[in-house]
Order: C-alpha cells, then sequence, then structure tokens
C-alpha cells in the first residue's frame, strides 16, 4: 500500500510542477456575478486575482455585439475592387487559391470562375470607403466605423467557426465574450443581467443554420455569467411573470416571510449562503420591474421609432432587438449580443442577400446614430461581426439564378464603432480576389485581443482555471491587440 | 484529468474504502450505501465555534458539507413532496413544461422532424418523471436545469459551479412545474389530519426534514392567514391560479382554501433550507 501511495505521490508532484509553471501566465479575475454584490465565485473558478479589473483605464464601458450569423459575405457587401469586373466570370488562377481547404459543397466543383459584387456601391466617408448600395443606411456611417478588411479564421463550417469567434475556442466547451466579460467586470446594473442576447431570423434564408446555447454560454466559468436572452412577447426573460392569480404586492408580501424564515435559519446555521438568495430573490423581485420597463417602447418617439425603420414595430425583428439593445446599454448592461440568422448564402445569393441586408442595414446605423445622439457611442464598444466571409467564385454555375458563394474563412471583413475605436477607416487589405489576405492580417484572437482592450482588460492577464490551466479567451496561441485602429 | 489538487486529508481511509469496493466485487451501489450511510457523511454541516477556529475548511471532516442542491434534486424533490413524481425507472426520454418553443429560435428546423427541431411538449406521467429523464437537446438545454448551474452536456463536467442568482428565484417561484407541485402539495397537506398548526408542521418536517420551531410556525400561520383572506375576497384569482399546470386537481377542497395552502406550499419550497444540503 506504501508503494501505491509513494507512485501517486510522485504523479501529484509532477502535475504541481506542471501547475506552477502555468501559475506565471496570468492571474485569476474574480468577477461579480450576475448581479453585484452577490459574488461568489465555486469551483472551477474559485481563487481570486491580485489583479484588479480593469488592468488599465478603459475606453469602453459596454460592448454591443451585433453578430450576423451565417458568414457575410465580404465580397458583396464590404471588400469590392476593380479587379474583380476585370476577372468576373474567369476561372479564380490556381496561385490564389492555393492549397486551401474548401467545404465539400464546392471541393468537387470543375470551375470556380470569379462572381463580382451583385450591386454596386458608393464611396463612402471621408475616407471614401466601398460599401454595398445593398446597405445604402450603412453607407452613412462610414465616418463613424473601422472597417476590418482582413480578420481570418482557421475554421470553413458553421459550428466550429461560430464557436471560435464567439468563445476563442472551435471545441464546445468554452466561455463565451460576454461571459468573459461579466466575469471581468460584472454588471453596473443592479436590475438586469450584465450579459443579455437576442435572436431573430433573417428573411434572406429562413431556415438557416443553426445556432447554440454554448455562444453565449459560460462553459467553464459560473453559470451566472452566461447570457440572458431577451425574448419577444408576455415572458421577455424565461419565468419572468408570477403566476395567474398571483399579484405583485401579494408576492412581495410572501418574499417577507421568506426572508423572516431564511434570517433566522441562517444566524442558527451560520450559513452566509443564505443571505446571498435571499439577495437574489429581491433581485429576481426588482427584474420583473426592471424588464418590463426595459421592454416597454411606448416612450420612445416617433422619430426614434421611424429611424429604426418599419420593422422596429415587429417584435422579435432585428430592429426591435437593435431598439431594445439600445435601451438596455443606456442602462448599463455591460454586453448585448444580438444574433441576426439567416446569411448563409449557398445559393440563390442575389434572391436572398438584399432581403437578408434590408433586415438589418437601417435599423445597424440607426443604432449607431442613436448611440452618438445619446453620448453613448463614445464608451460603447460597437462590433458587427459574422464567423466568417464567403468565396469570391460561384458555388454552383455561372449566371443560374440558384448561384451563391461558399464559405470563406481565409479572409473576411467585420466592424468596430465607438468606445476606444477610430472612426473613419479601414484597417487591412486582401488580394485581388477578396481571397488572401496581402496587408495587416488580423485573426479572431486579435480581434477578442482588441475587444477587452478598449474594456481596459489585457488579455493576456485574464484567465479563469480551468483543467489545471489558466485559461484565457484569446487562447495559448499569441493574440495582439490591433493598434492601428485605436483612438 | 490534469486537476491540481492537495494530498488527500483521509489517505488511509480511502484505500481501506478502495479494497474494500474490490472485495464487494466492485459493485458501485454498495460503496455508494457504504458512503452515504456512514457517520462522517450524515454528520450535520452546522459548525461549533470550536470546529470553525480548528478547522475552517472542514478539511477534517467534523462537519458534513453545505451546499445548494444540483438542478435535478431540486426538480425532484418538488415533485416528490408534491406528491406527483412518477417514480418509475428506465423509458424513453420526456419534455416536460418548458416556456415556449426555445428549440425553434436556435434550430436548423427546415430539415428533419427526427432531429428534434421543434419543441414539443408531452402530457400525463410524462410531465412528472425524475429529471434524468429530460430530453437533452444540448444546443438548447432545459432552461430550468441551466439555470441551477446543470452543464449542457456538450463536455464532460467534473465540478459543477453552485450559483445563486435571480433566475433560480423566478424558476422555483414561477415556472409552471413548480407552481404546479406547490398546488399539489397544498392538496397533501390539506388531508392531513388536525388543525393549521398541525398541517403547517407536517409541511414543513416534509419539506426540511425538521421539526419547525414556534417562530417559524407563526411566520408560516401569518401566511397562511393572509392568503386565506386574500383568495376568500377574489376566487377567480385562486381558479387561475390552480389552473397552472395539467394535474387535475381535488374538486372536494374549496378553491380559495387550497389556493392560500398553496401558496404556504410554494413559500416551504423556497426556503433556503429546503434547496440545501445541510
Amino acid at each position: 500500500m506504501n508503494h501505491l501511495l509513494l507512485q501517486r505521490q510522485d504523479i501529484l508532484n509532477r502535475r504541481t510542477f506542471l501547475g506552477d509553471v502555468t501559475r506565471g501566465i496570468g492571474s485569476i479575475a474574480l468577477g461579480s456575478m450576475l448581479f453585484p454584490g452577490l459574488a461568489r465565485a465555486v469551483g472551477a473558478t474559485g481563487e481570486r486575482s491580485a489583479d484588479a479589473l480593469p488592468h488599465f483605464a478603459p475606453k469602453a464601458k459596454r460592448v454591443i455585439c451585433l453578430f450576423q450569423s451565417g458568414g457575410l459575405s465580404h465580397v458583396d457587401l464590404f471588400d469590392n475592387k476593380s479587379t474583380l469586373q476585370k476577372y468576373a466570370g474567369q476561372e479564380i488562377p490556381a496561385s490564389v487559391r492555393g492549397d486551401q481547404r474548401l467545404t465539400g459543397m464546392t471541393s468537387r466543383q470543375t470551375a470556380y470562375p470569379v462572381v463580382p459584387p451583385l450591386m454596386g456601391g458608393q464611396r463612402c466617408g471621408r475616407h471614401g470607403t466601398w460599401i454595398s448600395d445593398l446597405l445604402p443606411h450603412m453607407q452613412g456611417i462610414a465616418d463613424d466605423i473601422c472597417i476590418i478588411k482582413s480578420l481570418h479564421t482557421e475554421a470553413i463550417n458553421h459550428d466550429p467557426a461560430i464557436t471560435y469567434m464567439n468563445t476563442g475556442n472551435q471545441q464546445p466547451g468554452y466561455a463565451s465574450m460576454g461571459s468573459w466579460v461579466s466575469y471581468g467586470l460584472g454588471s453596473e446594473n443592479k436590475n438586469l443581467p450584465a450579459f443579455i442576447t437576442m435572436i431573430s431570423q433573417g428573411t434572406g434564408k429562413n431556415p438557416d443554420q443553426p445556432i447554440f446555447s454554448r455562444l453565449w454560454g459560460n462553459g467553464f466559468l459560473p453559470s451566472s455569467h452566461q447570457g440572458v436572452g431577451l425574448r419577444a412577447g408576455v415572458n421577455p426573460v424565461l419565468y419572468l411573470n408570477n403566476p395567474a392569480g398571483v399579484e405583485r404586492g401579494q408576492r412581495r408580501a410572501l418574499l417577507d416571510d421568506l426572508a423572516e424564515l431564511n434570517r433566522s435559519r441562517a444566524a442558527e446555521l451560520s450559513d452566509p449562503e443564505t443571505l446571498t438568495r435571499i439577495n437574489a430573490y429581491e433581485m429576481a423581485y426588482r427584474m420583473q420591474m426592471s424588464v418590463s420597463e426595459l421592454t416597454d417602447i411606448s416612450g420612445e418617439s416617433a422619430a426614434t421609432l421611424s429611424a429604426y425603420g418599419p420593422e422596429v414595430h415587429r417584435p422579435g425583428s432585428y430592429a426591435a432587438n437593435c431598439l431594445l439593445a439600445r435601451r438596455l446599454l443606456e442602462r448599463d448592461v455591460r454586453f448585448v449580443q444580438l444574433f441576426h440568422r439567416g446569411w448563409d448564402q449557398h445559393i440563390a445569393i442575389a434572391r436572398q442577400l438584399p432581403n437578408q441586408c434590408r433586415d438589418i442595414d437601417q435599423s445597424t446605423a440607426a443604432l449607431i446614430k442613436d448611440l452618438k445622439q445619446r453620448g453613448l457611442l463614445e464608451d460603447t464598444l460597437v462590433v458587427f461581426a459574422t464567423e466568417f466571409g464567403r468565396t469570391v467564385f460561384s458555388q454552383g454555375k455561372l449566371g443560374d439564378p440558384g448561384m451563391g458563394r461558399d464559405h470563406h474563412g481565409r479572409s473576411f471583413t467585420v466592424w468596430l464603432a465607438g468606445g476606444g475605436i477610430r472612426g473613419g477607416m479601414e484597417y487591412g487589405s486582401t488580394d485581388d480576389f477578396c481571397y488572401n489576405i496581402t496587408e495587416n492580417p488580423v485573426h479572431l484572437r486579435d480581434l477578442h485581443a482588441t475587444i477587452l482592450h478598449c474594456l481596459g482588460i489585457d488579455h493576456s492577464r485574464f484567465t479563469a482555471k480551468f483543467r489545471g490551466l489558466n485559461v484565457r479567451l484569446t487562447g495559448v496561441e499569441e493574440a495582439h491587440v490591433v493598434k492601428g485602429i485605436l483612438a | 484529468m490534469a486537476r491540481k489538487e492537495k494530498w488527500p486529508s483521509h489517505p488511509e481511509l480511502l484505500d481501506w474504502l478502495a479494497v474494500d469496493f474490490v472485495e464487494h466485487g466492485w459493485d458501485v451501489k454498495a460503496l455508494i450505501r457504504q458512503i452515504v450511510l456512514s457517520q462522517t457523511y450524515r454528520r450535520s454541516s452546522v459548525p461549533t465555534p470550536e470546529m470553525l477556529e480548528r478547522d475552517p475548511q472542514n478539511r477534517w471532516l467534523a462537519r458534513g458539507p453545505r451546499f445548494r442542491l444540483p438542478a435535478e434534486f431540486i426538480r425532484d424533490q418538488a415533485l416528490l413532496v408534491s406528491g406527483l413524481l412518477v417514480n418509475r425507472v428506465g423509458g424513453p426520454s420526456v419534455n416536460p413544461y418548458m416556456p415556449g418553443d426555445l428549440w425553434r429560435e436556435i434550430s436548423h428546423y427546415g430539415s428533419t422532424p427526427a432531429t428534434a427541431q421543434t419543441f414539443v411538449q408531452d402530457h400525463g406521467e410524462k410531465l412528472y418523471r425524475r429529471s434524468m429523464y429530460t430530453y437533452w437537446k444540448r444546443t438548447a438545454p432545459p432552461p430550468n436545469m441551466v439555470a441551477f448551474d446543470a452543464p449542457n452536456r456538450e463536455v464532460c463536467t467534473v465540478d459543477r459551479a453552485n450559483t445563486s442568482t435571480p433566475l433560480q428565484a423566478l424558476v422555483t417561484l414561477n415556472d409552471p412545474q413548480f407552481v404546479e407541485a406547490a398546488r399539489a402539495f397544498a392538496e397533501r397537506i390539506a388531508l392531513v389530519a388536525g388543525d393549521a398548526t398541525a398541517k403547517l408542521h407536517w409541511a414543513f418536517v416534509e419539506t426540511t426534514s425538521r421539526e419547525p420551531q414556534p417562530s417559524e410556525i407563526s411566520i408560516l400561520h401569518r401566511a397562511l392567514t393572509r392568503e386565506r383572506t386574500r383568495y376568500a375576497q377574489n376566487r377567480v384569482a385562486a381558479e387561475l391560479y390552480l389552473n397552472v399546470g395539467e394535474s387535475p386537481r381535488n374538486p372536494a377542497l374549496d378553491p380559495s382554501e387550497h389556493a392560500a395552502w398553496a401558496q404556504v406550499a410554494t413559500l416551504l419550497l423556497n426556503l433556503s433550507e429546503t434547496v440545501t444540503r445541510n
């Protein structure tokens, strides 16, 4: 038996050694939980940090991520160039395609002809960036946004790609961007969760690729950091409403009884956790009010409503979600994320893409303008992102109405705006075929590092303990803050 | 798992248990029974000042652990005390109550019904099976479980988090599964012989497994009286409230009286002590 014990001791020592080596990389941040004052990190994340967050003065206090799910076509919407017209219909050179992996949807094609953008566009803003006429309202905010044309990812299919973009890892099990930020910085609003998500369906392609709760999940962080869904309809937060036949005042009295019973017992049991639970019930009660106040848009002016477009009146639409996002940001919700589905234009792109763009164009631009006029854009980081771009070559036969574009992770476009970001610029560029990056590549890890930087967080020191490692949103590979786009 | 942990506090005990486990033919059930029936496991979690001073982390196990019950236990416990629990072993997974079709908003629901693209709620006894039988769509797991730190099961979880959040309060107060459990629990309480005090006493023991103190009974009394008055004046509200959930209600019970007791049942099911292993 002693022999066995010694062997185990040896294994533990080796583990201990590895653990000590990794400890140098970063320290553990203890974020507040869903609401401040409820903090109690346990389990995988039970270590306090010597490091206070933020690490340095933040430029942004909150984030809104407008996630275009399915793979937005950078070729059609942002990354046009004269060479696309010049080579229209011609085979993309083998030297450009190189040894890139293609998905099973186009890997057996015999031809890969170049397809220029569906629609013309305009040179916009003082710097004359090109934006498609499919996004006329977005053309008007060119001076406020920083368009990154050189984003790249290794993933070529939706599940790994969208998981990668949202959690920093292609494998499930990691914490999403919003939950990291909630974990690190907590909430500034006592009556609403720190991380709120909303989903809308696209009219371009419906149904589109599935999405999953892991995209806003807490992964290895405590579940209090998971994104809380805000839904259209009478129950905007699940289980929010009292049952039929139960009034608010009645609930109040019951909660008072509950608190009294809990408090006296907590003293006898020396159980501080019970006091945490009493607070949680009180906040649930307050949330019932704050959420209904939040979702009641009857106080919005006619001018505001019309700026977001007619769809703002349809609950659950992207436009309605944009307006709610502004109301959430106004209330200092830390991280708001919209998922708009329907961007996976493999087929019939000429029919699908205009509808898909119409879904989001006006309200996205309206949101930026609205944040700006309320003075919120200065300290709100806006991230307009997707999981990958689309191929310059056609999927299907050239000229066929069923033609579309396949996935393209080697280069794609996202844009940022607001707190910490220099508006009115482009960053990075691609080759003549919008295929390979020629200048200033930005890996999605770099995007994550930059988002955290704007919030005053050094991504390399922002870790949580998981499987014996100090895990970061930016993972174990190199990641750099994109300094060239910072204000 | 490369988890860095301390050297075990009781290595000889672990070795004894390991050998005993092997000698009993690797019988996992027997091992678990052995552990949970031990005096150590059954100790109260209430510390004496001396225990706190000598061993604040409870490394030597002089007291029992204290933790909020896992998600499944909380739902199962409510079903058990309500008398609704269908405690049969085995069979296919079930789809109990869910607030709307949460699958549809994320799924590729155009493809095939075989891949569970839309949520179809079950009825009858399938609403009251133990939570381990609840169908688990990993991309949209049951929200009343996830609120209580149930992992989404996409990856192995060695150590569940254990949080206290407002969303948990909303589940045990407002989820139809729990509202219905309170209503059914109230029916059981109503059948207990004796006066209101006797009924309150029985219900308290049923949820907390301990004798109530007079002060606790008096708070419950106060709540009962208040809810009786409210629902006696508003029978419509009582009927609306009793209408939550699909199980039939005992029509012999007066609706106002039943609703008042169901509020008391909710109070008991939401006690911190009820959802905590002490």
